[in-house]
């Protein structure tokens, strides 16, 4: 048995009045490969920002297994978010090493595991290219690398091989097996089940902020009785998927009319549709 | 603050100066405008004045004298004055002001300007029919008065000699003895000090305040648009390391900024005064050590209060449209305590946010240490930084701070 590492109990997290989740339970075991999939607005980065400290819970724990709150495990945490989070006008390298002196990382420790996971991702003759020029594949290769070089023990990976070319996100999912395989564990979102599929040894379906399923890629076409995890996950989401709402603000009176004043009104039919010109 | 979080403060500070200077704008920015500003201003503006007063001075002009007998010595004078004149009849006006016929002729250049000039027994009534808006009229106008007003001096002194009084006592009965600057019990340093406290409160106000605004946006509500904050807060730091990393990056920028406006500020007084170091006032080690305090203070309770309210703004653009108009809340302060009279001063004065740090600045400046103004202004002015800081804190802790509109 896995030891756990993670232990999420009976979480809800609310914005203003959006319910972004609702009682989550999950436990999270060390050298596993969990993917969190789910559509748009389903929840996902809310529950790996959770993971990271980064929002509170508004019910429940979010905590580690010896019951400390998981801000007390950075030191052990690799992050890698959906904006990969990169400064522009910083090098490659010098955005690694800010993160890893952060950690109190010594630079030559962090610049040795650097090196030896840029050669991985082909990414060695660009370490001290400044990133503003760097296409979304290169952002997100240096912001895993980023994300590695300290050693971290857990990996939370939001999106990571969004806008890669086809070999660039294979070269990713490889190395996120090697990470497994030498006993790192990695929360992996994504909203493409193949990639899941591939990557994961466990899949957890998020719809409109609940957990819908939890298992195995087997597991869960046992559960659902269906042949593709395709299948497996619409059976499971067939409500209507909600938009994302976690990022709304909480509007003043006087700013929601403001601005109403200035929206002009959408049309319902074409007869209603005016030209502005 | 353990070593770690020591550490992770000077790591942040240092990045973010880093990254911020290495934007060649920035650099124009926090250096070389506040070095020049001065300088252009009080030396490069007045050369320029100068050429165009000499401009002026060159130029040949034209008038018409319109008069019932024009006096000699008069005429002669205003001939020497680079002046081309013709000589016409008064025309039957109500008053001499009246421009009449003439209004077109000096408004279509044919004259710069009319001197009307009339005789009447033992005075003599004129006026000069000009084009204010015309810098040739104007020009006309200036030398005119300057001619007549020569030849007034030279006519009062004719009559008090025909009058049989002594031209020089008639005229200047009350006299000082001796050199004017003599009389004065204050020092050099100390008219100094008096002089660049009208100016060093008012530059460290403002553009301490200014120079604030553009990092503080960027570190705080520019971070959060670029999405960089997130992956910053999942580091093992915690979110009062941030502001005060982030802090100690935006004073250290506007100090950098504000140091290189002063010193600009003095060689400028420098140079206009033609020596070296008579701008600098006199002052006690306990008057400087007081200046650096109070212009920390002043500095933490502003950098604190920017970061805090760009920090609150979901993007760049909403945080320049709140900061921005916030500067008014310096200029106004800072514009009102020119004009308060220090002799006397009342100690509520000390105790007014913005108004106490700038009236302790000219106080000091001019090497008046008082101890009641000193605890009031030390007091409240901590009280301001740490309710500004407090603020800052509270916006930092924030959840939404990790999203943005884009």
């Amino acid at each position: 048995m896995p030891k756990s590492l993670l232990s999420i109990q009976e979480v809800t997290k609310n914005f203003a009045e959006v319910e972004a989740l609702h009682e989550i339970n999950l436990e999270i075991y060390s050298g596993e490969i969990v993917g969190l999939v789910g559509s748009n607005g389903a929840g996902k980065t809310t529950l790996l920002r959770l993971m990271a400290g980064v929002y509170k819970p508004s019910s429940g724990t979010v905590n580690l297994s010896n019951g400390e709150p998981v801000t007390t495990m950075r030191h052990e945490l690799g992050v890698v978010p959906e904006s990969t989070g990169l400064y522009s006008r910083l090098t490659a390298w010098e955005n690694i090493r800010y993160h890893s002196r952060m950690h109190g990382i010594p630079d030559s420790v962090s610049w040795a595991r650097t090196e030896k996971f840029a050669e991985h991702l082909d990414m060695k003759d660009s370490l001290s290219r400044h990133t503003k020029g760097f296409s979304r594949g290169m952002k997100q290769k240096t912001a895993l690398l980023r994300a590695l070089a300290h050693g971290p023990n857990i990996l939370l990976l939001d999106e990571p091989t969004a806008g890669l070319d086809i070999t660039s996100a294979r070269t990713v999912r490889a190395l996120v097996q090697q990470l497994r395989d030498e006993g790192g564990t990695v929360i992996y979102s994504t909203h493409q089940l193949a990639e899941a599929q591939q990557v994961c040894d466990r899949i957890v379906i998020i719809h409109n902020g609940e957990i819908r399923a939890d298992g195995s890629p087997a597991e869960l076409l046992s559960d659902t009785n269906t042949d593709s995890l395709e299948e497996a996950y619409v059976s499971l989401t067939l409500d209507q998927a909600r938009t994302r709402k976690e990022d709304n603000d909480r509007e003043s009176a006087f700013t929601g009319w403001w601005r109403r004043l200035f929206t002009p009104r959408t049309p319902k039919t074409t007869r209603e549709v005016t030209e502005d010109e | 603050m353990s070593e770690g979080g020591f550490l992770r403060v000077r790591a942040i500070a240092k990045k973010e100066v880093v990254e911020f200077t290495r934007d060649w704008r920035t650099i124009i920015a926090i250096i070389v405008i506040p070095l020049l500003m001065f300088p252009l201003l009080f030396i490069l503006f007045p050369v320029l004045l100068e050429s165009e007063a000499a401009e002026l001075d060159a130029l040949e002009l034209t008038i018409i004298v319109q008069t019932d007998g024009l006096p000699a010595n008069l005429a002669e004078n205003i001939s020497q004055n680079s002046i081309n004149y013709t000589i016409e009849l008064l025309p039957n006006l109500s008053s001499l002001s009246e421009p009449g016929q003439d209004l077109e002729r000096v408004r279509n250049s044919s004259a710069d300007a009319i001197l009307r000039f009339e005789s009447n027994k033992d005075v003599w009534g004129y006026a000069i029919i000009y084009q204010s808006t015309s810098e040739r009229s104007s020009e006309a106008r200036y030398r005119l008065l300057s001619v007549l007003s020569e030849w007034e001096d030279s006519e009062i002194r004719v009559r008090i000699e025909q009058g049989g009084l002594e031209v020089n006592s008639t005229l200047d009965p009350l006299r000082w003895d001796g050199e004017v600057a003599d009389g004065d019990v204050s020092t050099s340093g100390e008219q100094s000090g008096m002089i660049l406290s009208l100016f060093i409160p008012l530059v460290l106000a403002i553009w301490t305040y200014s120079s604030a605004i553009q990092p503080s946006i960027d570190m705080t509500a520019g971070e959060r648009e670029r999405g960089t904050l997130e992956a910053l807060l999942c580091l093992p730091c915690t979110r009062m390391e941030l502001l005060l990393g982030k802090w100690l990056a935006v004073a250290t920028i506007t100090g950098v900024g504000v140091l290189l406006q002063i010193f600009g500020l003095l060689f400028a007084i420098g140079y206009l005064a033609s020596s070296s170091f008579i701008g600098v006032p006199q002052l006690s080690v306990m008057s400087i050590s007081l200046i650096v305090l109070s212009i920390m203070l002043f500095a933490i309770m502003v950098v604190a209060f920017e970061l805090a309210l760009a920090m609150r703004s979901h993007s760049v653009k909403e945080a320049g449209s709140i900061l921005a108009p916030g500067l008014m809340l310096i200029l106004f302060p800072a514009l009102f305590t020119q004009v308060i009279n220090l002799d006397g001063i009342e100690g509520f004065w000390f105790a007014i946010p913005v108004v106490n740090i700038l009236l302790a600045l000219r106080e000091l400046l001019m090497n008046r240490v008082i101890t009641e103004h000193v605890v009031i202004w030390a007091i409240s002015s901590v009280f301001y930084a740490s309710l500004a800081a407090y603020y800052a804190s509270r916006q930092f802790n924030r959840e939404d701070i990790v999203t943005s509109l884009s």
